[in-house]
């Protein structure tokens, strides 16, 4: 089915990809949102989990919410982190689902995969994994997802319907979908809507 | 949307001022923007 997109979905990503590049190489740098530890403790984040974690885990942070803030994981899940970026949100999840759950990070964004994999492997977790992948087209089996998590990711395709419908996909019956993302109170003119350089500044 | 995508059971947290202070934070206040957290189901 063809759907009216507001926006051509690979021009989006590719804009898209050149934002976040920037936070994952150059996390310092001024941007139109917050980053890192300081904006982890607005969002309410408890401070022990994201204490615990290093730097390079939570320097490129970006979301907008706390996908944990209304549940937590329980031990043993298995979870997908979708635009799971630098990783601090799986790094939490596994803190969370402990050694007997996995969680799968999916990501476009090479520079972002890069660090989250170093990380990975800095702290020799064996069960948490990041794999190159679309929200539209993610690179996990039907059904193998307890939860499904992300923050900040889903407002930046183009697509919604086809990534909520790719999510349902992955998620077991039963199973939850948690995320983060923005909402606005007030509509957004119909112009603005098309114009792609507002969708990532 | 969700609920068109076949979820139920929709949860929704409180507001967060997201961008306060940060440097889009003009445009956040001008359409209301904040951040929100979601929770829903896959039917069984």
């Amino acid at each position: 089915m063809t759907r009216d997109l507001l926006v051509d979905p690979e021009a989006l990503r590719e804009q898209v990809r050149d934002k976040y590049r920037e936070v994952a190489v150059d996390p310092g740098a001024s941007f139109h949102f917050h980053t890192g530890r300081s904006l982890a403790a607005r969002l309410g984040y408890a401070a022990a989990a994201s204490g615990a974690l290093p730097d390079r885990a939570v320097e490129s942070f970006a979301g907008v919410g706390n996908p944990f803030s209304l549940r937590s994981l329980a031990p043993g899940e298995k979870v997908v982190d979708v635009g799971s970026g630098a990783g601090f949100d799986s790094f939490i999840a596994v803190g969370q689902v402990g050694p007997d759950g996995y969680v799968v990070g999916v990501d476009m964004t090479p520079e972002m995969l890069a660090k989250s994999r170093q990380t990975a492997e800095a702290l020799g977790l064996a069960h948490v994994e990041f794999r190159r992948g679309l929200a539209e087209s993610l690179p996990v089996s039907d059904c193998w997802a307890d939860v499904v998590i992300s923050n900040g990711v889903i407002n930046l395709c183009s697509d919604k319907q086809a990534v909520f419908a790719e999510i349902f996909r992955v998620l077991r019956p039963g199973g939850l979908l948690q995320f983060a993302d923005i909402a606005n109170g007030r509509p957004v003119p119909a112009a603005a809507l098309r114009d792609i350089d507002l969708w990532t500044g | 949307m969700l609920q068109d995508s076949g979820f139920t059971d929709v949860m929704i947290g409180e507001p967060v001022d997201t961008f306060r202070g940060a440097g889009g934070e003009d445009k956040a206040r001008a359409f209301e923007v904040y951040g929100y957290a979601f929770v829903a189901r896959r039917p069984v």
